[in-house]
């Protein structure tokens, strides 16, 4: 039990890798191999998580609005997303014949790969991380600016109106929303004073972020999400894909596979913005401890670091999804003048406040 | 050939290549798409070089917005191959020659440059550390003027965006 | 250098000005006052290092200077005289008059980071600074078509310039490994192999376009005809002395030992500046034009300075400057009052208006480098500062020959304003305050043809 608890993913990936070293060598047969090996863990991972995430935004829907939501296939309807890949998978990937073929088979790919790329330097529990480089957090933010040039690429390529019109919202969405984002990043790396996920995750030991930085957290925590609910294209905030609007905006002409990759990098830019979340502001797989309450703090080292994480992340997601059945669908000026002229100021005034805050040492 | 040497040839292969197809692919969005793949292949040569604060701003920055913007503008604007203006016979060769001798320069100034080595010590200078040190002493002046700079340019974006209110509005 | 800090402060001030007055009015006297007190923190810096010896600061990345300091107070100067002149027609161009005038401040900061660097880096973000508020003010004028033209064919041209600008930067920097425009590998000549030259062509095809150089010059005539005349201007006179300025710095200071290597070329880019400008000029319709095609003229003759490489030559630059900036300033002032741009526009200006027929043969006369007037000593320096460097004789002679074609455009406005019959129709009734301000500024052309040693003294 005690090992159990206490094992660390470290002395897994060192076995992993000592073991390649002596059966390939120390060059770059070995490094391939980890590569491939971290890519099919990565997918074996991604893929049930869709799944689940798919099931749980319908239940979630169907709690928000007293639906019993699917509940055919499998035991309590978990088997009907299962049903429905299968279905896409047989069904036509048709091409539309005036559009950029290229670019148009092209999209699916980048949108799925930038959103698989972003999950490199997530730490998902002690010690397990694929990639701690020193810029964690910026190539967070960087990776995932790239797949909008995707979604614009789908919307062009289609050689469609409403897909057309899609991708502009979506463009001109997330160009601006990236700025909230990035400013709310950076108060938190302002009082980390590292980009590291490692190290943020390791400064939050003694307290979370959002309860160790006073206000200011709390309104970049609020920002963040906010903006990211807007940069994954979700509602209140899918004008991209506006159903009544638009159809299905920039991927209404894709079909069988090429929609589903469209549907997996949804979910896997969900997971992904609240597993960031949850790392900067909420402590990443650090177990949440009080003050000096040591017997508290014991029992609560003892539930898993992988948990910790998870349950975070999976709370702002289960927050995110809430979302979709409170607001409103917000108008595209509405959505502008809410990012320009109130996050961004906002975020702007929080980051001195937080900077100051740094400086002083007020947060403890 | 190590594994720094593959890398480097194929990304400088493919910065050459995509630089390339910027300027001579017919279609405007495919020019920006491979400007795009220009900024990648320069943001992994900065990796290489340990610049990794640089790589990455390189890509928020170039390919996650301008670039972003850069195909809105020309996705909207609807830009045909039969839109775009006839050069003369005459200007191209103009061009083909001008563009030959300034090629032929820098061949010449390249091919006998004595190139001078690499600062050893200087090689962490891209993490994001060292490079905020030395941006907050050596280059504070540069570093702090450009201010100037960008904000001229956002009051720029204000003077020339902004509607003008005409008080007739028949008048143009 | 506490007019950099000045500049950018007053700048942000005149930036949150706009919002709030309500009327444009007030806005030019703000503008006027802070720009007394720019003048004021100049004249202050002059003062306080009164020292030969030059100071360096931020880790060398300034280098100031007696010249320097001299060149910034008088292009502050002649800012303020700017202002004063034209401060009512810059209210008319457009709604956004404190931004305006907060660009005016931020192109300031760049000519006096121009006047002092020692560094590159510095160099280029002084022209960036400096460039891209004109490109906002050229297209200012935004119900005009050709007003937004000028403003896009400047900038394009502009950002390929900058392009260029960068690559000499570069290949410079792979050549000596320093930015630093003093430091000992720049300035050694047998340590110089062809990537620096190379870097030096570049940056030399730089300036010639920030300074409408001949073969770099086709942008000059539609971005000055087509951006409003209160900002073409300016554009014409204080930017462009100070892209000269840097011109100079760069080349006398750290390329100076290697002057037989570039002397030849920019020796063809003069003349073919001097032969284009000239000789375009006097086919011109447009007096706008025409002015935007001396102007390319007038950089021939500022290119002399150049060519020099000595002493002279900083004398040469700044008394140019100055006389070039008051009498294209003064000339503009008058082309503004009028509604027709033509040189039929100015027929019988001096039976309506003898006043400012007479300023403007004063300021044309001195285009023209008439003696008694100032640009005839600022013609007379810069060809002395070739002269005494000995070796482009020819280059002194064509320049003569030319600035005799000159004087044949600059006339024919004489001509049209008192020997030919008309109504020269005005635009706006000319006030008190525009005599006065023009006669002002015709007292100093002539006060710096008379002693051009009450400046140059004191250099």
């Amino acid at each position: 039990m005690r090992l159990l608890l206490t094992y660390s993913f470290s002395s897994l990936s060192s076995h992993i890798h000592a073991w390649l070293i002596s059966s390939m060598g120390d060059g770059m047969a070995a490094l391939v191999a980890e590569m491939v090996i971290v890519g099919i863990s990565l997918i074996v991972f991604l893929v049930p998580l869709c799944f689940f995430l798919g099931y749980m935004e319908r239940k979630v829907a169907a709690f928000m609005q007293l639906r019993l939501g699917p509940n055919r296939v499998g035991p309590k309807g978990s088997m009907q997303i299962v049903a429905d890949t299968v279905k896409l998978l047989f069904k036509e990937g048709l091409t539309p014949t005036a559009s950029d073929k290229f670019l148009f088979n092209l999209a699916p790919v980048i949108v799925v790969v930038t959103s698989m790329l972003v999950m490199a330097p997530i730490a998902f529990a002690k010690d397990f991380q694929i990639w701690d480089l020193s810029i964690g957090v910026l190539y967070v933010t960087s990776i995932s600016s790239i797949a909008v040039i995707g979604i614009l690429m789908a919307g062009w390529s289609s050689y469609n109106k409403y897909s057309l019109l899609g991708a502009m919202r979506s463009g001109a969405q997330i160009v601006s929303y990236e700025l909230s984002i990035g400013l709310s990043i950076l108060s938190v790396i302002v009082l980390t004073g590292s980009l590291k996920m490692s190290d943020i995750v390791m400064s939050q030991q003694n307290g979370w972020w959002i309860f160790k930085g006073h206000l200011p957290m709390w309104i970049s925590f609020v920002i963040f999400v906010i903006a990211s609910t807007a940069e994954i294209n979700r509602a209140p905030f899918d004008l991209t894909e506006a159903e009544q609007e638009l159809t299905a905006g920039f991927h209404t002409e894709y079909s069988g596979m090429k929609f589903a990759m469209f549907l997996l990098s949804e979910y896997i830019n969900l997971f992904v913005v609240s597993a960031i979340a949850a790392t900067l502001f909420l402590g990443g797989w650090m177990p949440f401890h009080i003050g000096h309450w040591e017997l508290f703090n014991h029992i609560m080292d003892f539930i898993p670091s992988s948990i910790w994480f998870m349950g975070k992340t999976f709370f702002i997601i289960f927050i995110i999804m809430q979302f979709r059945w409170t607001f409103p669908r917000l108008r595209v000026d509405q959505l502008l003048t809410l990012e320009w002229k109130y996050l961004l100021p906002i975020s702007m005034v929080n980051i001195l406040l937080a900077t100051l805050i740094a400086i002083m040492g007020w947060h403890f | 050939m190590s594994i720094y040497e593959i890398l480097f040839w194929f990304l400088t292969i493919m910065a050459i290549s995509s630089a390339l197809g910027v300027i001579l692919s017919r279609n405007p969005i495919t020019s920006v798409l491979f400007l795009i793949v220009t900024f990648f292949a320069i943001s992994g040569h900065y990796i290489l070089l340990n610049a990794q604060f640089l790589a990455i701003v390189n890509i928020i920055v170039y390919a996650g917005a301008i670039m972003v913007l850069f195909l809105f503008v020309i996705m909207l604007m609807n830009l045909n191959a039969d839109v775009e203006p006839q050069k003369g016979r005459l200007l191209q060769l103009a061009g083909v020659i001008a563009g030959g001798v300034l090629f032929l320069v820098i061949l010449a100034a390249l091919k006998s440059a004595t190139v001078l080595p690499l600062e050893k010590t200087s090689s962490d200078i891209g993490l994001i550390k060292n490079l905020g040190r030395v941006l907050f002493t050596q280059f504070v002046l540069p570093f702090e003027i450009s201010s100037v700079l960008f904000l001229s340019a956002m009051i720029g974006a204000i003077v020339i965006g902004k509607k003008e209110e005409t008080k007739n509005p028949l008048t143009p | 250098m506490k007019a950099i800090i000045a500049t950018t402060i007053l700048g942000i001030i005149m930036m949150f000005a706009g919002i709030m007055a309500k009327e444009k009015k007030p806005l030019t006297t703000l503008a006027t006052i802070l720009l007394v007190i720019l003048l004021g923190v100049n004249i202050w810096d002059l003062t306080n290092t009164s020292s030969l010896a030059p100071e360096s600061l931020f880790n060398n990345m300034l280098r100031i200077d007696r010249y320097a300091l001299w060149f910034n107070t008088l292009m502050t100067g002649c800012t303020l005289l700017y202002v004063l002149l034209v401060g009512r027609e810059i209210q008319k161009v457009g709604e956004h008059v404190a931004e305006y005038f907060a660009l005016i401040f931020f192109i300031l900061c760049g000519v006096y980071l121009l006047s002092c660097y020692n560094n590159l880096l510095i160099l280029f973000i002084g022209i960036e600074i400096m460039s891209i508020p004109q490109y906002i003010l050229a297209g200012s004028d935004k119900r005009n078509l050709k007003s937004s033209e000028a403003s896009l064919k400047y900038f394009l041209m502009g950002a390929f310039t900058t392009g260029i600008l960068l690559m000499g930067i570069t290949l410079l920097y792979g050549a000596t490994g320093s930015f630093n425009i003093v430091s000992f590998s720049f300035l050694q000549s047998d340590h110089l192999n062809t990537l620096a030259l190379a870097g030096i062509l570049f940056i030399m095809m730089a300036f010639s376009f920030k300074v409408s150089a001949a073969p770099m010059h086709m942008w000059t005539p539609d971005v000055y005809d087509g951006s409003p005349t209160a900002f073409t201007a300016y554009m014409a006179t204080i930017v462009k002395a100070a892209a000269f300025f840097a011109f100079l710095r760069l080349f006398q200071v750290s390329f100076g030992s290697l002057s037989s290597h570039w002397t030849f070329v920019l020796a063809i880019i003069t003349a073919a500046t001097l032969l284009v400008g000239n000789l375009t000029a006097v086919f011109q319709q447009s007096v706008k034009r025409m002015l935007a095609y001396s102007s390319i003229a007038q950089a021939g003759f500022m290119l002399f300075a150049i060519l020099a490489v000595n002493a002279v030559a900083w004398q040469g630059i700044i008394i140019y400057a100055v006389a070039y900036s008051i009498a294209t300033i003064g000339i503009f002032t008058v082309l503004m009052k009028l509604k027709d741009y033509t040189y039929d526009g100015f027929n019988g200006l001096a039976k309506k208006e003898p006043l400012l027929a007479f300023v403007s043969t004063i300021f044309l006369f001195s285009l023209a480098g008439i003696p008694l007037t100032a640009g005839f000593m600022a013609k007379y320096y810069v060809l002395q500062a070739l002269i005494q460097q000995g070796s482009l004789l020819w280059l002194v002679i064509f320049g003569l020959l030319m600035a005799s074609i000159s004087v044949y455009y600059y006339f024919r406005v004489i001509i049209a304003m008192y020997f030919k019959q008309g109504a020269a129709e005005l635009n706006s009734p000319v006030s008190g305050t525009d005599k006065f301000m023009l006669v002002f500024t015709c007292f100093l052309v002539i006060l710096l043809g008379i002693f051009p040693q009450l400046l140059l003294g004191n250099i």
